[in-house]
């Protein structure tokens, strides 16, 4: 049990290539914290320094109050599970779970109880002596689990474990590795490129890009605040629609339509020395039918007519896509997160737009409809840096 | 499945069986040969019957009778078992700094080490026997066994790396995660997963060592360090108007008795895809 404090960690390459830039973390004890960004953007890295796997070219890496910049990872006392499982296959299930605690020159005894203890908490008793060759993937998976926590170590390091496992398989054990955590209460350090891992796994998530954290905060306040650009668009799915807007005298002109700002996002705008030309930011879940909404709320907002261009139910919403003329929204940042989607390549002109409307709307595919948005809801961003215009703490 | 494309199967399995039996034949037959001459007596040695109309033993008891081939014997086998070992101890170490390590001069060492492989053995011999002359290595153990493991090495260095880099490198990182010092991820984790590989290249290595003519005839000189191939090669009848094809068939059949042993002990250990189950995919 320990915290873990990153102080101003750098990872160079002897080429010079600059990995991880002067990231700065404070872990909690028992605290369960999702690296997550786009591949590339330095999270297994960092992971790795944590683990000692990889030198930190410059900082402090602190465990428990002490630096171990120096240790070697046996010495750090943390385990890590890998994307890839990574179990010795040759030693059966039982072997393998034993292995750090046979390292670690722990008597008979207890290993066998420790080990009994972790396959009963992973349901894998009846699997000790199959190798892992004859397991499931998710099996394996409860395997590389187990041989982290057999010995409890200060903190886990988990790098994609998710990853390698079908989709439905990858929802069970996501809770199943959440419920664990709470558990054990041990502090975790859980990498992840999926957003929804990190929504639902974390305590706090950080999000990183090009080696540089983007935010760090609660999966929650991440997506209500999302510091910039970069961050609105990777965190939700389906992500945030972003729309070029001008801002003139406290309205906002864009394709969707004018609206007024409301009071409260125009003092945010004005607090934050904002350019003319914006990008304007809305989630799929603040648009509604405007023959739903209420007629005080309709003024209020921003309204425009489309035609539907696929619409999707799912039972509770229905999903409206549309595919509006005008130019899309242009910044580093949108580009990347597109290229790493891989939708960079899909072609289209104009603006894409996802809407979540009530599943008691009206829309057709093919027809046109009325659609209204939360001027409230809106976030505007700097095209030129990505800054989020409207960011608040609150 | 015998349905689809029955006749076509058919047709391919038995030209590939008459194939098959062809190319076992055109091998065996020397062999059977050979065994057939070594149970046949001095007097119907040159009979020209593939199966021995009267069976004898008399030739094995020859070969036995003096100290000539029991001492070759006992040579071959150590100096081979020597040599395997300390080839296949040193190029493992060198096979895997090869496959996980990159360090200043690898490449060089690479081709340093292909190049000892492909140079002409017969061009080395007799600067060899010069030098071992000199530093009194000529007619020794140390002197057969230090050229075998020159020749040896790349051979092993060669097979083990191709072995080393099948094994997942994350496997490494797990084990010193989960406490092992670099030595003892090596021995519990790494050198388990190489077995297969650390024994077919064994295998290779002995079977060289054991079959070496070359060497053996020019670097020794008495009876005290020639090997079987050397050994089979002095042989002589009772009187010089003798031929003594029957002992030489014997001894060849007795030589060959190991090296059969040899690959059927290993090959249980040889089991393909040891490595399954350890990553996904």
């Amino acid at each position: 049990m320990a915290e873990i404090v990153l102080d101003q960690v750098t990872k160079r390459y002897p080429d010079g290539a600059l990995a991880v830039q002067e990231v700065n973390l404070e872990i909690a004890d028992g605290e369960f914290i999702i690296l997550v960004g786009p591949s590339g953007c330095g999270k297994s890295t960092t992971l790795n320094m944590i683990a000692g796997l990889e030198d930190i070219t410059d900082g402090e890496l602190r465990i428990g109050g002490q630096r171990v910049n120096e240790r070697a990872p046996k010495d750090r006392d943390i385990a890590m599970v890998f994307q890839s499982y990574a179990l010795y296959p040759h030693m059966t299930v039982k072997e393998n779970m034993a292995f750090p605690l046979r390292l670690a020159k722990v008597d008979n005894a207890t290993v066998e109880r420790k080990v009994q203890e972790a396959a009963e908490i992973l349901d894998l008793t009846q699997h000790l002596d199959r190798k892992p060759s004859n397991l499931s993937g998710g099996q394996r998976q409860r395997v590389a689990m187990g041989r982290a926590i057999v010995r409890s170590p200060k903190a886990f390091l988990m790098d994609e474990p998710l990853s390698n496992l079908d989709a439905k398989l990858r929802v069970q054990m996501r809770t199943s590795v959440s419920r664990l955590q709470k558990q054990l209460g041990t502090t975790t350090v859980y990498v992840t490129h999926d957003q929804t891992e990190a929504m639902t796994l974390g305590d706090r998530v950080v999000v990183m890009r090009g080696g540089v954290v983007q935010q760090i905060g609660a999966p929650q306040f991440l997506y209500e605040h999302p510091a910039n650009l970069f961050v609105a668009g990777f965190i939700g799915s389906p992500s945030m629609n972003f729309v070029p807007a001008t801002l003139e005298n406290g309205a906002l002109r864009s394709v969707l339509g004018d609206c007024t700002l409301t009071d409260r996002v125009r003092q945010l705008v004005e607090g934050s020395d904002a350019p003319r030309e914006v990008i304007m930011g809305i989630r799929p879940e603040h648009f509604e039918d405007a023959a739903l909404v209420d007629a005080a709320a309709l003024s209020s907002g921003g309204k425009f007519t489309s035609q539907v261009d696929v619409l999707e139910s799912m039972g509770s919403d229905k999903y409206a896509y549309f595919n509006l003329t005008g130019e899309q929204a242009a910044s580093a940042e949108l580009q990347e997160l597109a290229a790493d989607a891989g939708a960079d390549d899909v072609p289209g002109d104009g603006i894409s737009l996802v809407t979540r409307l009530s599943s008691a709307s009206g829309a057709v595919e093919g027809a046109s409809a009325d659609i209204w948005f939360d001027a409230d809801k809106v976030q505007l961003f700097d095209p030129s840096s990505g800054r989020n215009l409207t960011y608040t703490e609150r | 499945m015998a349905g689809i494309g029955g006749a076509e199967t058919t047709g391919k399995k038995v030209g590939w069986g008459v194939l098959n039996t062809v190319v076992v034949i055109y091998a065996l037959v020397p062999v059977l040969w050979i065994v057939s001459l070594s149970f046949k007596s001095s007097e119907t040695l040159a009979d020209g019957n593939f199966i021995p109309r009267e069976w004898s033993l008399e030739n094995y008891q020859n070969i036995f009778s003096t100290t000539e081939f029991t001492r070759a014997l006992v040579n071959s086998i150590g100096i081979a078992i020597i040599a395997t070992t300390i080839a296949v101890v040193f190029g493992t170490m060198a096979a895997y700094a090869i496959a996980r390590l990159d360090f200043p001069g690898k490449n060089l060492l690479v081709g340093v080490s292909l190049l000892i492989a492909m140079f002409p053995q017969v061009s080395l011999v007799s600067p060899l026997f010069e030098i071992e002359r000199s530093l009194g290595l000529f007619d020794t153990w140390p002197g057969l066994i230090l050229p075998y493991i020159t020749f040896a090495l790349p051979l092993a260095i060669y097979t083990l790396s191709a072995f080393f880099r099948e094994i997942p490198w994350e496997l490494e990182k797990a084990a010193k995660m989960d406490g092992a010092t670099p030595g003892q991820a090596f021995r519990r984790v790494i050198a388990p997963l190489a077995a297969p590989g650390v024994f077919t290249t064994a295998i290779l290595v002995f079977i060289f060592c054991w079959n070496d003519f070359l060497f053996a005839i020019s670097l020794t000189s008495t009876e005290q360090t020639r090997t079987v191939p050397v050994a089979l090669s002095f042989f002589t009848g009772s009187s010089q108007f003798e031929d003594p094809a029957g002992s030489i068939a014997a001894a060849a059949v007795v030589i060959t008795i190991p090296i059969i042993l040899f690959v059927l002990f290993f090959q249980r250990r040889i089991v393909a895809g040891l490595t399954s189950g350890a990553v996904k995919g």
